[in-house]
């Protein structure tokens, strides 16, 4: 296990840290670490910030993320990898989508010309308020506290996608899957960069597989057209212990 | 072209190369693109009576030569792995059953629910080194192994195979418990342990876990040499192969067929073709028509 000093904890939403700690390993935007909390657990992280100074954005969720954000500045970080499949940076305008934390593992995407259109429940947990490289943000809450009312596929109505020459998405499945759903009719190409447990990070696990592809090896990032291969994408998925169930 | 085809038990195979159980085999869709893209066969994940989470990650902790494991064998239950069956035999390969339990009665109930799934056998896992009551606690008592065997196989009509752990003091003891068994499959995971001096704790969430890969290949040899000079029965070959020259150690050491399990990791989930293709070569070059004919050779 890899392991670095905590430089710095940022706020990232109203519960959302980002975490920076020095690392010169090369990693690239898309892919993640397996992040360890010595005695709790170990979760996948992407990184949201990328360079020497490098950054993963956590929000307490369950026991290990919770553990993780109560790191401080000279705490040690445990970790392996990275792992995954990276994201390929098409050149031209991007659209960037992001639901919850999911945007960040986008965030390292955005630049200057891009359009963000980030979601979350409420204004308080968007990620990284007016912090984006670009001007153009769209923002989206499930109460409307703040920007559009509904979800990113409302604030896909109000804009030409085909403006633009890829969408990088990540948020979680449902959203994933209409934003999917909508955008394959348009010509820009498509990024998306899917959520399922993972335990082992490494392709063995099962876990987190989808249509017999792992997201930890072959993904987590998959183009347009390798989409409709993933045959479990917003169908079903399993359990921790492998039981399948319906997400209809 | 030399036939690298096996028949195990009447079952027959493309190729010797199965996928071993634990690895990439929980998920029906997993396995059925595993085998669509060249495993001879596959054994499932070990499957119980009832649904368990498994450990809280980490449950690997990868190693240079090797891996360390302890995922707490997870699974969906033996009711809720019926459709994973059904999805799995879409792609028109043997597919063995692997079931764990504590006592005879569980072990026929399972075995017999995976006959019905179309299992084309079942494989005991009696040699999972990291679960308290299943795997090699259940294993490692020959009387208790002995009558899971013996009484499997008057109640299933399908091939019942024994996984033997290396964890034991005896293997040959063990196996002539299992003697009415129809196939020995050898190794499961060598027990092992890893601590993060920084963290100063072990990593695995369970402490103790089983090591895998390259590092065990001479464990495994062992225990299939062993068992090869001892029993006239088919054996299963795993532990640590990953290329050509590890697979006909083992079919030299005794092994008729082959399951690979790590290297699905080290190697990505093409090693199955890769090395259906170079075994064929290897037995072109060195004048071998069939697995048969190497099967044991360094034993004369
Ligand atoms: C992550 C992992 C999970 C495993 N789970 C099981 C299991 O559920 N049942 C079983 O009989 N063996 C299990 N095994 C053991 C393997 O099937 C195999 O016997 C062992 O890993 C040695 O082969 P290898 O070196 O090719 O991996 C597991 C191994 C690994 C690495
Ligand atoms: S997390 Fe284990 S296979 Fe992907």
């Amino acid at each position: 296990m890899k392991h670095s000093e905590v430089a710095e904890v940022v706020q990232a939403s109203r519960s959302a840290v980002t975490i920076f700690f020095i690392d010169d390993t090369e990693i690239l935007p898309g892919q993640f670490l397996m992040v360890w909390a010595p005695g709790v657990g170990e979760i996948p992280i992407s990184l949201s910030h990328l360079g020497k100074m490098k950054g993963i954005t956590v929000k307490p969720y369950g026991k290990t993320s919770s553990s993780l954000c109560g790191l401080e500045e000279g705490d040690l970080l445990y970790y392996r990898g990275p792992y995954g499949r990276p994201f390929t940076l098409d050149s031209g305008r991007r659209l960037i989508i992001g639901g919850g934390t999911g945007l960040a593992s986008l965030y390292s995407v955005i630049n200057g010309e891009s359009t963000v259109i980030s979601s979350a429940r409420s204004s308080d947990e968007l990620l990284f308020r007016g912090k984006f490289k670009c001007r153009n943000n769209i923002e989206v809450t499930d109460d409307g506290s703040a920007g559009i009312r509904g979800f990113p596929v409302d604030a896909l109505k109000t804009i030409d996608p085909d403006l633009y020459s890829v969408a990088y998405v990540c948020g979680p499945e449902m959203m994933m899957y209409s934003v999917y759903n909508y955008l394959r009719n348009f010509n820009l190409n498509l990024q998306f960069s899917m959520e399922r447990m993972m335990k082992c990070g490494i392709g063995i696990c099962d876990s987190c597989s989808m249509g017999g592809y792992q997201l930890c090896r072959d993904g987590p990032t998959f183009f347009k057209d390798e989409i409709p291969e993933l045959v479990e994408f917003g169908k079903s998925r399993t359990t921790e212990s492998g039981r399948r169930y319906s997400m209809k | 072209m030399p036939d690298i085809s096996v028949r195990i038990a009447d079952i027959k195979f493309q190729n010797p190369f199965l996928l071993a159980s634990g690895i990439l085999d929980e998920n029906g869709y997993t396995i059925r693109r595993i085998l669509n893209e060249g495993a001879g066969g596959a054994v499932t994940k070990s499957i119980g009576a009832e649904e368990r989470t498994g450990y809280i990650p980490p449950v690997v902790v990868p190693l240079d030569d090797g891996l360390l494991n302890a995922v707490g064998l997870p699974n969906p239950g033996i009711d809720g792995f019926a459709n994973e069956m059904k999805i799995s035999l879409e792609a028109g390969k043997p597919v063995i059953g692997s079931v764990f339990a504590s006592n005879a009665d569980e072990f026929i109930k399972l075995c017999r629910k995976m006959e019905n799934y179309g299992a084309h056998a079942v494989e005991l896992n009696l040699s999972c080194p990291h679960v308290k009551g299943f795997g090699s606690e259940v294993g490692s008592d020959p009387d208790l192994v002995e009558e899971i065997v013996n009484s499997l196989k008057s109640e299933i009509k399908i091939p019942v195979f024994a996984k033997l752990s290396p964890n034991v003091t005896d293997i040959i003891r063990i196996a002539e418990a299992a003697g009415k068994c129809d196939a020995f499959v050898l190794i499961n995971t060598v027990r092992g342990m890893a601590i993060d001096i920084a963290a100063r704790k072990p990593v695995l969430s369970n402490r103790v876990g089983g090591l895998s890969g390259h590092a065990v290949k001479p464990v495994g040899i062992r225990a299939v040499w062993d068992v090869f000079e001892n029993f006239d029965k088919p054996i299963f070959g795993v532990g640590g192969i990953e290329n050509v020259q590890d697979a006909v150690e083992y079919i030299m050491a005794g092994a008729g067929a082959l399951q690979i399990g790590t290297a699905v990791y080290s190697h990505g989930r093409g090693i199955f073709s890769k090395i259906s293709t170079e075994l064929a070569s290897y037995m072109e070059k060195e004048g071998f028509n069939s697995i048969e004919e190497m099967r044991g050779l360094a034993h004369r």
